[in-house]
């Protein structure tokens, strides 16, 4: 059921492309209506496995990942709806792609732990789950400010100068996914906590409650991405860093908040994976 | 009908004979009036701006125009034809049309892409049309024109990137902000590039441009020029802590703005960006102030080599635009050629409902008894037979490749139909015109 989005996503991406490398005003409206084409399909698709399941399908990593996409791409239309800018596509849709052809692959099968049948784990997932989203998209943010930034300071006035948005522009959107992420993951942790404080009362023989300590690698790394945030909006409001350092930060951020939710989540923690 | 120019430009004549034959700081209206009084001239538009004087007529008689057209410039411009005629140029029929798409498209600028000659072609149309001068020839042609001037400019980068050093500054300025507006400028010296840049940065709606010069009259003197603020030389350095962008264009011979000025007003700033552009030769900012991460230091070379590329990359364009003119002049003179065929085409039709008039008027006598329905029903039948023989040979016509196979097939229909000898294409301005979105529907 995710290849049809996937597809569509592939599809948009091309576009976005296109309209990249031509700047063709036209290209671009046509390739937001792909993508929102896109993305209305895979709202089927989740609202398909919403009903199947009686809730919007995350307990399992590959749907969790088509959750997180679909969570992405609508932020993403949110940005360029608001700003009229659609340089970022190029940039964003890559990312679309790539973690939307794993569920495609592996569709995976949302399991019915009774231990997650309680409100705070929908919270703490979805909370989660946007998060990472506007890391992604500020990383996004983060690396074109990097390529603007450099061909402007080097003088050198190329293929980026003319296609990408204002360094300002940039700084400001990347500020505000940074800060709405933070939030949003600072929320999500805290929920998780309680949550789990919770059900070790209820299940206190489940092996993946007891297996949630700091020394789990995929709650160490979830912490260790609220640190580097952390200190990306401290850098900003106290030490003056805007600009190429901050920017910098955000794609080193979401380099580890795809770790975790990639290599971690598929192969190495012992927390987390109800069955 | 055919079509005739006749003018003047940058590429061939000098600027103060271009400035004698200029048009537009006279009654545009009234030259295109004047004109259109002249026999060979039934339609005429009249461009001119600072680079060219143009004279675009349709008329049945090539040699005539031209020659009515050299009298008329004379005696409207009271010269001599000796003084303007070397420097001449004249196109007919589709060189001509081929000359107004690359005028409208930019691409026989000076500045090739620039943009505002589109608005002054569309301006010249209009003054000839509210005068009654244009028809359907010239009414066609320039709407094709704009179309071509809209498409040259969305589908090639002809027209992109600026190409002068104060517009340089300002796109850097705007890709470094984003908005400018609420920006602080800072201008040291005057200039004639700074003064434009800064010009340039208040029409883009900066908040206020505070100007610093060794002797107070000058920059009162400058102030007024860009309305902003004198301040004295000693608070240069103050004001740069406020500064988003400064404009240096002052004589000295040693940098005023050294790596230290910049850093001690570092922490004030808060390190916002600092987009410094350095017009003074020899320069007055040390180019190690650029050292510093979020300070962007242009010197007048750093501007005039973007305007070189840019130059460079329109040049580049130029290839892609003129496939474009050509590609719509082909499509321009296929619909005229289509004109040229429908005289014959009239006549033809003429010549068969005649007939068939004639037939019917010789057989009322027989016809007479006949119900008035089954009369009036072969009225139908006769009518459609001439209309279904019609068809196929009148879009034939139309569709030929070539203007001489065209003239041989048109004569060929006058002569096997005994059509009038003088079907000439003077008829076909009598015809209605076709709108001009005809031409994508083809």
């Amino acid at each position: 059921m995710n290849v049809l989005p996937l597809v569509l996503y592939a599809i948009a991406g091309v576009a976005y492309a296109v309209h990249f490398a031509r700047r063709q005003p036209q290209a671009g409206r046509t390739a937001t209506t792909l993508l929102l084409f896109a993305v209305l399909v895979h709202t089927f698709v989740i609202g398909m496995q919403t009903m199947e399941v009686r809730h919007v399908p995350f307990a399992n990593p590959s749907r969790a990942i088509s959750t997180f996409v679909w969570l992405l791409t609508l932020s993403y239309l949110y940005l360029e709806l608001t700003t009229d800018e659609r340089a970022m596509g190029v940039f964003i849709l890559p990312i679309v792609i790539g973690l939307q052809t794993i569920p495609a692959i592996y569709p995976g099968v949302e399991n019915a732990d009774p231990v997650l049948d309680s409100p705070w784990f929908w919270v703490h997932v979805s909370s989660l789950l946007f998060a990472y989203a506007s890391f992604a998209l500020a990383s996004v943010l983060g690396l074109t400010y990097v390529l603007q930034f450099k061909e402007i300071k080097k003088k050198h006035l190329g293929y980026f100068f003319a296609r990408l948005p204002s360094l300002q522009i940039l700084d400001l959107m990347n500020s505000r996914a940074v800060t709405v992420g933070w939030v949003f993951l600072t929320v999500g942790v805290i929920v998780g906590i309680i949550w789990t404080g919770q059900a070790r009362v209820t299940s206190p023989d489940d092996p993946n409650l007891q297996a949630m300590a700091l020394n789990d690698p995929k709650i160490f790394v979830a912490l260790l991405t609220w640190a580097v945030y952390s200190f990306a909006l401290f850098a900003r409001r106290t030490m003056g860093w805007s600009g190429k350092r901050a920017a910098w930060l955000s794609p080193v951020g979401f380099a580890i908040v795809l770790l975790n939710f990639l290599l971690i989540n598929y192969f190495v923690t012992t927390s987390h994976t109800f069955n | 009908m055919h079509l005739f120019l006749l003018g003047v430009s940058h590429r061939t004549a000098p600027v103060d004979l271009r400035e004698r034959l200029d048009f537009s700081s006279r009654d545009l209206g009234a030259a295109v009036e004047a004109l259109s009084t002249r026999p060979s001239a039934a339609e005429a538009v009249v461009l001119s701006t600072c680079n060219r004087s143009e004279i675009y007529v349709a008329s049945s008689d090539l040699p005539r125009a031209h020659e009515e057209l050299i009298a008329f410039l004379s005696e409207y411009h009271q010269l001599s034809r000796a003084d303007f005629q070397p420097h001449l140029f004249s196109y007919d029929d589709a060189a001509a049309a081929r000359h107004l798409f690359k005028v409208a498209a930019g691409l026989d600028s000076l500045v090739v892409g620039e943009p505002q000659i589109l608005g002054q072609v569309k301006d010249a149309f209009q003054a000839a049309a509210d005068r009654r001068c244009t028809g359907p020839l010239l009414s066609k042609l320039f709407p094709w024109a704009f179309g071509v001037g809209k498409r040259v400019r969305t589908e090639t980068a002809v027209g992109e990137g600026a190409v002068s050093v104060s517009f340089a500054a300002v796109s850097l300025a705007k890709k470094i902000f984003g908005r400018l507006e609420g920006r602080h400028v800072l201008l040291l010296g005057a200039g004639e590039i700074s003064t434009l840049t800064a010009q340039h940065l208040r029409g883009c709606g900066v908040a206020e441009i505070v100007i610093a010069s060794r002797t107070t009259a000058n920059a009162e003197a400058l102030a007024a020029e860009v309305s902003g603020r004198a301040i004295p030389w000693e608070d240069m350095t103050a004001a740069l802590g406020r500064a988003d962008i400064v404009i240096t264009a002052t004589g000295s011979a040693r940098p005023i703005i050294t790596r230290s000025d910049v850093e001690s007003v570092t922490r004030r700033r808060r390190n916002s960006p600092l987009f410094i552009i350095d017009i003074a030769v020899p320069r007055d900012v040390d180019p190690s102030v650029s050292e510093i991460e979020q300070v962007f230091l242009y010197n007048v070379d750093d501007l005039q080599g973007i305007v070189r590329e840019n130059l460079s990359r329109r040049g580049a364009e130029i290839q892609h635009a003129e496939a474009i003119v050509e590609e719509e002049l082909s499509r321009f003179t296929t619909w005229q050629r289509s004109r040229a065929t429908i005289p014959t085409v009239v006549a033809l039709r003429e010549r068969l409902h005649e007939i068939r008039r004639t037939e019917l008027q010789r057989l009322d006598g027989k016809l007479a008894g006949l119900p008035p329905e089954a009369r009036a029903r072969v009225d139908e039948v006769t009518r459609l037979i001439v209309e279904k023989f019609l068809l196929e040979p009148t879009e034939q016509l139309k569709a030929l490749p070539d203007a001489e196979t065209q003239m041989a097939y048109t004569e060929a229909v006058n002569r096997l139909f005994r059509l009038r000898d003088d079907s000439a294409s003077d008829a076909a301005t009598d015809n209605p015109q076709p709108t001009p979105g005809d031409r994508r529907g083809k």
